[in-house]
């Protein structure tokens, strides 16, 4: 009887930093432009040239060991990668192999049980990235083509411990770091366009074992989904292969997308990793790291808290208002301007997203600021108008500079919430739809449905509902008395 | 004419506009230094037709303070050993008062004194390295040679500047205007290295400084031997990687006939290295892939000799030794063994980082003059051309 199966799962992510220059040279880090525009004698590595390291990378690459709370080495260091390859101008790529720029730090993830559980983050470190290579025919003839443009583009490359067991927590915990990342604003983080790359180390034990088996990389996915896809792939692969008593060995694999298969990759010849004698050591002061930490943003995790605590959002709401930067942004500009916190939440997570795409406009840019945003709300609130006006009023805002008061003076749909003026619309409609109104009293309670539809059309969709839903029960159950 | 010195010439020599500190000196460069829109031709295939963009730090320096470029010295294959290098015969013919070249194993030094010339090695990290075909970054200096020392001088202020294009440079200041430098170190363990006769040379010169008023004092280095190792080691795994960038993509010689490009590569590779140059990156390329622990070792022991040296140097202000043997032929080695023998004496320097000069006329062996090699701390340069200046002027009576 075989013992129930274990994976083991272990990521390298490599992360573009979003800096302006590249790592070694004052060339626009903007590896997407025409092909070779953005080069210098320093990232082509013409003689002569010595590579001079970007303060901002340093500081971006810092912000995201910070988001990802790793311990920052006082003293860190290039090392030349050797391979030769012609995506490498120098023969070598520069990286921080034998003194990274962190260590020690972990996320926590949400797995499928809802239970939390820590993934440790064994290092972080900085390096260059390599030209890009374009293979194409000219006539009959393959040629390969080298683009330098992002030679020389700053990296940081994160390495897990194997701590993950299931593609689903594998996930997790990309696109939790993915939030962090983004929220201390040191890359995009998009596998989509290549800003964040993705390698999974996937092995197999007996449950409850200790023993860290001969591993698999693969490589090539291109979204979060495709990386859960993989290693689920792949952790079938080596149960089968356990199955069947064939030896596991280590070796790379290419995921397929299309084929939705893994399959062996050729093995570039990796080198050594020799100090390089030209980049300065990095020494980071007390002082500078204090200033760095200063500066950071309120992370993801205790804004959720604080939202819940403070404001008493629901969980699910917290979690959505403080995923992402410029929505928690917003919402705390909302709040400031007095809006009530859950009902900005409920409307920033569901009524802003579908107007500003039609909009083409993002929470940045919108003309719709979060004052006015605000002062809606708070008539919502305070039930002057209703919700469908409310979102009639939204739309307004967005076209024009008024206020939210003047927009419900100029299409009058203030709402009607005195007792009178409502008492005459109910008692009207009770007498025009005799039949609902005996329906209602035989105990079909859908009745009460179409009597309501029918007098907020009366009011042409401007009555208080609460207090019209009211007058009309109280109206129907009296006169039944 | 003057082929067999010169790899370029300038044409353009007009007289420079300002009076600067080398105004109207002529000097040679080494094609190992990019001049602007001169070829760059560094005595190696793997640089053919490559005209380099910008001028090195130096090149700019020495523009600036008046000097007249006369011309690139041709060199060795990228400056490892002296074997057909012409600055030195620049200077010594009278073409040129002045020439910089790459010190990386003691190659100014040594050829300084083969031609009757001061040849100076400055602290690493106070010359900026910007502009200058590397082969071994950690050990290599802008050296200068000239027929007399107050030309040295000059250059070494003109050029000793700090950087921001040359990261590595030190950011300490070095002390300018230290006191006079009078006491003399004299390695017990010499005695090893040197042949008797070279010994009795030596000794006698050092009773010469003695009587030019140096306090002469003995210092024991049980490591000495060890410097040339070391050297060896790193210098060729640091010109392994340097010479990774050779490989016809960008510039430089291609080989054609390749069928991919690993083809392009090794063939590409095969044709632009002459077989002392492919012999040292082999070498490299062994402790990079092959032992790295050695390299690691040989990292570990040279912070060792760093500081060794620097120990011996608080109660002493420079150490004295020959710059080269009377019978280790420098210019023309076999292999890389014979190159590392003939420059066992200038490798202590190289390895510290440490400030060096030769002098000519001093120590002579059996009709050879095997220079007077002063090493100081690090940041001592002027100090030491000063007191360069005046043992020649005391040993030889004449300024």
């Amino acid at each position: 009887m075989m013992p129930t199966l274990q994976a083991v799962i272990g990521l390298e992510i490599h992360v573009q930093l979003s800096c302006a220059t590249k790592m070694f040279c004052s060339c626009p880090n903007r590896p997407g432009d025409e092909p070779n525009r953005n080069t210098c004698p320093i990232c082509l590595w013409l003689p002569g040239n010595l590579p001079r390291f970007s303060a901002e990378a340093l500081e971006k690459a810092t912000l995201a060991c910070l988001a990802l709370n790793c311990r920052i080495q006082k003293e860190s260091a290039f090392d030349q990668k050797v391979y030769y390859y012609p995506d490498l101008p120098k023969g070598y790529q520069l990286s921080q192999f034998h003194r990274p720029l962190a260590r020690n730090g972990w996320l926590d993830i949400v797995q499928e049980d809802e239970t939390l559980q820590r993934i440790r983050i064994q290092k972080i470190h900085m390096e260059e990235d390599v030209a890009r290579l374009v293979h194409e025919k000219e006539g009959k003839t393959t040629v390969s083509l080298v683009d330098f443009n992002r030679a020389g583009t700053p990296l940081v490359e994160i390495v897990t411990e194997p701590d993950l067991r299931t593609p689903a927590d594998a996930m997790e915990f990309l696109r939790t770091l993915r939030m962090q990342l983004r929220y201390s604003q040191c890359s995009t983080c998009s596998m989509e366009q290549g800003t964040m790359r993705v390698d999974a180390n996937v092995s197999v034990r007996p449950s409850g074992s200790n023993v860290l088996n001969a591993k698999v990389e693969i490589k090539n996915m291109n979204s979060i989904r495709h990386v859960g896809d993989a290693v689920a792939h792949e952790i079938r692969r080596q149960e089968s292969l356990a199955m069947s008593k064939e030896p596991i060995v280590t070796h790379t694999r290419l995921w397929d997308p299309e084929a939705r298969i893994t399959s062996p990759m050729r093995e570039k010849f990796e080198g050594p990793c020799v100090p390089d004698p030209s980049v300065p050591p990095i020494v980071i002061s007390e002082k500078w790291l204090r200033e760095m930490i200063r500066n950071m943003p309120e992370m993801p995790g205790l804004k959720a808290e604080r939202y819940m605590n403070r404001h008493g959002l629901t969980r699910e709401e917290a979690l959505q208002m403080s995923a992402e930067r410029n929505v928690s942004c917003y919402f705390e500009s909302a709040l400031d301007h007095q809006a009530p916190p859950r009902l900005a939440a409920q409307w920033i997570a569901a009524q802003l997203p579908p107007l500003l795409k039609d909009r083409e406009e993002t929470l940045e840019n919108t003309p719709l600021d979060p004052q006015r945003f605000a002062g809606l709300l708070l008539m919502l609130e305070r039930e002057e108008i209703n919700a469908n006006a409310a979102r009639e009023v939204l739309r307004k805002l967005c076209e024009s500079t008024a206020s939210p008061a003047e927009i419900v003076v100029q299409c009058g749909c203030r709402q009607v919430s005195e007792a009178d003026e409502l008492e005459a619309l109910v008692d009207r409609v009770i007498l025009e739809n005799a039949s609902a109104v005996e329906n209602f009293r035989q105990g079909a309670s859908k009745a009460l449905g179409f009597l309501m539809g029918r007098a907020m059309q009366a009011s042409g969709g401007k009555a208080n509902p609460r207090l019209l839903k009211e007058l009309m029960t109280s109206k129907l159950k009296g006169d039944g008395q | 004419m003057h082929s067999e010195i010169f790899a370029h010439v300038n044409q353009a020599t007009c007289a420079a506009e300002n009076h600067g500190r080398l105004f109207g000196k002529r000097v040679g460069v080494q094609s190992l230094f990019c001049v602007r829109g001169w070829p760059c031709t560094g005595g190696s295939k793997a640089l053919e037709g490559f005209h380099p963009l910008e001028d090195a730090t130096v090149i700019q320096r020495l523009k600036t303070e008046g000097a007249v470029l006369a011309g690139s010295t041709r060199s060795s294959e990228l400056g490892l050993g002296i074997a057909g290098d012409g600055a030195a015969k620049a200077v010594s013919q009278g073409l040129v008062h002045a020439a910089l070249m790459m010190d990386t194993l003691g190659e100014a030094r040594v050829a300084a004194v083969k031609a009757g010339l001061f040849g100076f090695k400055p602290s690493w990290g106070r010359v900026s390295r910007f502009g200058l075909m590397g082969l071994a970054p950690s050990m290599e200096c802008c050296g200068m040679l000239a027929s007399n020392l107050d030309d040295i001088a000059r250059m070494l202020e003109t050029v000793a500047h700090i950087d921001e294009r040359d990261p590595s440079m030190a950011a300490d200041k070095p002390t300018g205007t230290s006191p006079a430098l009078t006491r003399a170190g004299v390695f017990k363990e010499l005695q090893d290295l040197l042949e008797p006769q070279e010994r009795s040379a030596f000794s006698q010169a050092v009773s010469r400084l003695e009587q030019a008023g140096l306090t002469i004092r003995e210092a024991q280095y049980k490591d000495l031997s060890l410097f040339a190792a070391v050297h060896q080691v790193i210098a060729a795994v640091e010109a392994s990687s340097s010479c990774g960038k050779f490989d016809g993509v960008r510039f430089g010689h291609r080989a054609s006939g390749g069928k991919n490009w690993n083809e392009m590569y090794l063939q590409t590779r095969r044709e632009s290295f002459g077989p002392l140059m492919k012999a040292f990156l082999f070498q490299g390329a062994y402790f990079q892939f092959e032992d790295y622990a050695a390299f690691e070792q040989a990292c570990r022991i040279r912070t060792r000799l760093v500081q060794g040296l620097a120990k011996l140097l608080e109660n002493l202000d420079v150490l004295v030794l020959p710059a080269l043997h009377a019978k280790r032929e420098p210019a023309s080695p076999r292999d890389i063994e014979e190159l590392y023998r003939a420059f066992s004496l200038t490798l202590p320097a190289s390895v510290a980082g440490l400030p060096a000069i030769a002098l000519p006329g001093m120590v002579r062996c059996d009709g050879r003059d095997l220079g007077l090699q002063l090493v100081g701390s690090w940041g001592t340069d002027q100090g030491m051309l000063a007191l360069a200046q005046r043992l020649t002027t005391l040993t030889q009576g004449a300024p």
